[in-house]
């Protein structure tokens, strides 16, 4: 784990690739779900909307690994490098009543870590091949982190948390 | 007849001895115990009763009493009835007769067991009393040295001669006494005759119905049953937890029982009022679970080693939220095998519930039986095939039992939830799914076909004795007194506490125009529960009194043949 | 055939029931941990159960479609025995928060770590009752004094779970982090693989109810010492009580005889019957 510049196989590579959009479709529509539960309709879509994007990549993926065998890796066994998968954030930056903006800002810092992956793979990986399909991608998630910063820029940039009108709730 | 002593003195294994005896010569008999608070060395009471038809009630008085000394006798004499006609064979060394025993003007013969004992090697006065009784009874001598040798086979055969010789000691003691008793004999091979306790009959009624998991955490008076059970249901492929408490045995049966097998906790008072939040949750889940309380005095830790029914009311109120459930309750010592069997069967059929209210009488007290009859249901819950389309767990039925997934069972994976749900399982607060749920629960319950095995119905006039459990051999003896005294005594024992029949009880009573409810608690909560279920006659009374005393037949003939109007 | 399509992913263990988790809140990584550990273990779903109590983190087993039970609060593990002396072939996982286990709960917890059944107990500790909203819970420090229950705090000594897990008999205890899903489902993994009673504690933040827990991320490391885990009860010890509780990884492994129940298929009913007779 942490050694994102030992990627040394194509397959090893997508499957890398394949695995982070996976894991972001999946991380988004988990939170656009538990916002639409706690009623931050702007947030949920916003995350739904990234979900999308993720599934596009995804396919995009898919496509180029069509008719090879990718390794089948355990979550603790991916070449990240952090524990966690690049665009699955960070619990701790999520907050039901979240801004638009503080969404997008959740949004760059995903697209940050995919393009920093990429970029350490591309300049560190043995294998030639790996190393100029990573510096694709780099270019790609590069070109998602301007995207976003470019929206970040054109929304208002409140970032303050209203404050919240309604007390906590007693369930079961 | 009655044999107490305390500290050592083997009364309760005189007791077994000789109900066992008596058996094989062909008597049916009753034994009860009675017991103090003492682990060791307390007073204690083996109450018998021998006849030549089974015997479910222990009598008004005690014809013999064999006492090896009267320490703490206080705690329990006004349980011993004695009438004038009365024998007291008293060993002198233990003491002076109490007061209240020479009051009732029995006979009273000091003997000495222990002293005679003493010359004896390996000698014991209890074996010298059970030779007394020999001689009294005309019990043969030989069946009681076979039965003694059986059971002492294990101490040696010092042990062993010492007892036949105490045997023979105490037979010829006997014969110079004049006093003779001759032990009822039934003319009918013994071969179909069992000799079982309540517990035991119990344990076995949930072997039968198919309860292959129990757990259960030590309680008197239940644990017995428990004990009973442990290794056979190991033997059987089954398994018995001993739990850390019975927040734990009731929620292990439910784990056992979500998994598809069928489980049961035993307990007592204390126990049940712990396990009501979990029995909860196997009502609200759908869950079958058999819970079997053993009462005992109340309320709190109250009187463990003795008789009551005063938990009725936790058994049928004792839930939070409304929970329809199934109370069932043995009306003897045999039918326990069958409520308990059909407890299982009522659990399993109908996805839900089934407390069975036992009592310490009933329990700890051991009878001669004729073998009771093999009931076959066919017990089978309703369970969900794999891959069905769109399954639903509380799916609305119009029988109100649904499908339940068995673990393992492919394409039909759901949550069981205590929380309020809709009909795949999903929690919801919304009004109509909780509507529909409570009528779910409810009708499952009042719909079926519970037959003929809601009570037990004797007899016939216009007087009706309405009685549950184990007041149910007294009420019977007082029914067939009155019926020979030429008044006739209809008999309602409710095998099916909840939900009531209350049509079918309504019909028993048709033409009644007196009711006596007959029940072991202070509040009369029997009483108050029938008065708030169905309109019973004008004359209606209750007889009612707490234990740990049994209520006596001539109690109930007497106010049976009080004139009502 | 797409190669990747037809692979068991961790979303085949999840169900179509939206968590009522408050967005940021720790359980939701705890659920991702356990269903890509069950798609790493390549279980059928429905030879899983997952079992629960009360409260925010014991509403996980309707999220997932493997066989469930939502019992009461504090029951769990009595449940999950339950079932695992019914149904050895089955894997359980229990799963519930610090008040479920160790408050209301906590004898069960004693005694299922003495027991040592083979299940795992997954306790999502975030030192706090959230369902109730926001009471004091056995691991919140004694100083605590943001909940109207306990104004100036409990001045009681939080419940060390390691060590009481240790204490009690415990055969695999391990500590993780919600916010290292990866990490935590290799755990699972390890406990559901390990023969006997598996427990790992979760530090699982509460943004509602603790929102300074939220630095969680930034305290916790894994324990660092070479020494754990370790089958060394003395040892385990050691460390568990140097910890300041926010150290993580598995702790304590031991290879104990797992409780068994007898497959004795000796006698029938009316062999039972027989000791009845006169």
């Amino acid at each position: 784990m942490t050694n994102p510049q030992e990627i040394a196989t194509k397959a090893e590579f997508l499957a890398h690739a394949f695995a982070l959009e996976q894991e972001s479709v999946d991380r988004y529509e988990e939170l656009a779900d538990a916002m639409d539960t706690h009623n931050n309709l702007e947030v949920a879509g916003l995350f739904r909307k990234m979900a999308e994007f993720g599934r596009k990549h995804a396919v995009e993926v898919e496509r180029l690994a069509a008719g090879s065998d990718l390794p089948t890796l355990e979550p603790w066994d991916f070449k990240w490098a952090d524990d966690e998968g690049p665009e699955t954030g960070d619990y701790a930056d999520i907050d039901y009543m979240m801004t638009p903006v503080q969404a997008l800002q959740f949004a760059l810092a995903n697209e940050k870590r995919s393009r920093d992956f990429y970029g350490l793979v591309a300049s560190h990986s043995p294998n030639q091949t790996v190393r100029e399909l990573a510096g694709e991608f780099t270019q790609e998630e590069a070109e998602h982190v301007t995207l976003l910063e470019r929206w970040i820029a054109r929304h208002d940039s409140d970032t303050t948390i209203a404050d919240d009108l309604d007390p906590p709730n007693i369930v079961d | 007849m009655a044999l107490i002593g305390s500290g050592g003195a083997g009364v309760v294994t005189v007791g077994n001895l000789l109900l066992e005896a008596a058996a094989v010569d062909g008597s049916y008999g009753l034994m009860r115990r009675s017991a103090g608070p003492q682990i060791r060395g307390g007073e204690s009471a083996a109450l018998l009763r021998f006849a030549d038809t089974p015997v479910e009630y222990a009598g008004d008085y005690y014809q013999l009493l064999i006492a090896f000394d009267w320490r703490h006798a206080e705690r329990f004499i006004d349980e011993i009835r004695l009438a004038a006609s009365s024998c007291v064979l008293h060993d002198p060394a233990g003491g002076d007769v109490p007061e209240p025993i020479v009051h009732t003007g029995a006979r009273l013969i000091p003997i000495e067991m222990q002293t005679q004992a003493r010359e004896i090697e390996c000698g014991r006065a209890n074996m010298i009393a059970l030779g007394l009784v020999s001689s009294i009874t005309g019990l043969k001598l030989e069946t009681i040295s076979s039965t003694v040798s059986r059971s002492l086979s294990a101490k040696g055969e010092n042990v062993i001669a010492g007892a036949c010789a105490c045997l023979e000691r105490g037979a010829n003691m006997g014969q110079s006494l004049g006093i003779e008793l001759p032990l009822p004999i039934a003319h009918v091979g013994t071969e179909d005759r069992w000799t079982i306790t309540g517990n035991q009959a119990c344990g076995l009624g949930a072997l039968k119905g198919g309860v292959r998991f129990v757990a259960g955490y030590p309680i008197t008076p239940a644990s017995e049953m428990l004990e009973w059970l442990a290794p056979r249901l190991a033997k059987m492929g089954g398994c018995l937890i001993q739990a850390e408490d019975e927040l734990a045995s009731v929620n292990m049966i439910l784990g056992a029982s979500y998994g598809g097998v069928p489980a049961m906790t035993v307990t007592s008072g204390p126990g049940l009022a712990l396990m009501t939040e979990g029995i909860g949750l196997a009502v609200a889940s759908e869950t079958p679970i058999v819970v079997i309380d053993v009462m005992r005095g109340g309320p709190s830790t109250g009187i463990p080693t003795k008789s009551e029914q005063t938990d009725l009311n936790i058994a049928l109120y004792g839930m939070h939220g409304e929970a329809p459930h199934v109370v069932v309750a043995p009306v003897s010592i045999p039918d326990s095998v069958f409520t308990t069997q059909w407890a299982v069967h009522l659990a399993e059929s109908l996805q839900t519930a089934v407390i069975v209210l036992s009592d310490q009488q009933l329990a700890q007290s051991r009878m001669v039986v004729n073998r009771p009859p093999d009931i076959g249901f066919v017990t089978r819950r309703v369970t969900a095939q794999a891959g069905v389309e769109n399954y639903r767990r509380y799916a609305l039925r119009a029988d109100g039992v649904s499908a339940m997934a068995i673990p393992g069972t492919i394409g039909v994976n759901y949550t069981a939830d205590g929380l309020e749900h809709d009909e795949r399982g999903t929690p919801s607060t919304g009004s109509h799914d909780h509507l529909r749920q409570l009528n779910k629960r409810a009708t499952k319950l009042t719909g079926f076909d519970y037959g003929d095995h809601w009570a037990d119905i004797e007899g016939d006039g216009t007087i009706a004795v309405v009685t549950w459990g184990s007041c149910t051999g007294a009420v019977k003896e007082a029914i067939r007194r009155v019926g020979e005294q030429g008044v006739p005594v209809r008999l309602i024992a409710l095998r099916l506490l909840a939900p009531l029949c209350k049509q079918q009880l309504n019909q028993a009573l048709e033409g009644v125009e007196r009711v006596l409810v007959v029940e072991q608690t202070f509040s009369r909560q029997f009483y108050h529960y029938l008065r708030s279920q169905v309109d019973l006659p004008k004359f209606t009374e209750s007889l009612a009194r707490p234990g740990p005393l049994p209520l006596a037949a001539s109690e109930i003939s007497a106010m049976l043949l009080v004139d009502g109007a | 055939m797409n190669p990747l399509s037809d692979k068991i992913e961790p979303k085949d263990y999840k169900s179509d029931v939206k968590p009522v988790w408050c967005p940021g809140c720790g359980d939701f990584g705890v659920l991702n941990a356990i269903t890509k550990a069950l798609a790493s273990l390549r279980l059928a779903p429905e030879q899983v159960a997952l079992i629960s109590g009360i409260g925010c983190s014991s509403r996980v087993p309707a999220y997932t479609n493997v066989y469930g039970f939502h019992g009461i609060h504090g029951r769990a593990l009595a449940l999950g025995a339950g079932l695992k002396a019914a149904r050895p072939d089955l894997h359980i996982v229990v799963a519930g928060g610090d008040g479920d286990g160790f408050s209301i709960g906590g004898n069960h917890f004693l005694h299922a770590c003495r027991r040592n059944m083979d299940m795992t107990y997954i306790v999502m500790d975030n030192e706090v009752y959230g369902m109730t909203k926001g009471q004091a819970s056995p691991t919140t420090a004694p100083d605590w004094t943001e909940s109207e229950l306990t104004p100036s705090g409990t001045h009681a000594r939080p419940f060390q779970p390691a060590a009481i897990a240790l204490a009690a008999g415990a055969t695999f205890i391990a500590r993780a982090f919600s916010g290292k899903p990866n990490t935590l489902a290799q755990m699972v993994v390890l406990a559901m693989q390990h023969p006997g009673f598996a427990f790992i504690q979760v530090l699982s933040p509460c943004p509602t109810f603790r929102p300074e827990q939220k630095e969680w991320k930034n305290i916790v490391r894994p324990f660092a010492v070479d020494a754990l885990p370790t089958s060394d009860p003395a040892l385990a010890a050691l460390h568990c009580q140097r910890d300041d509780g926010m150290s993580t990884g598995v702790i304590y492994v031991e290879a104990r005889p797992v409780w068994k129940r007898s497959d004795m298929q000796e006698i029938a009913i009316d062999d039972i019957e027989q000791e009845f007779r006169i």
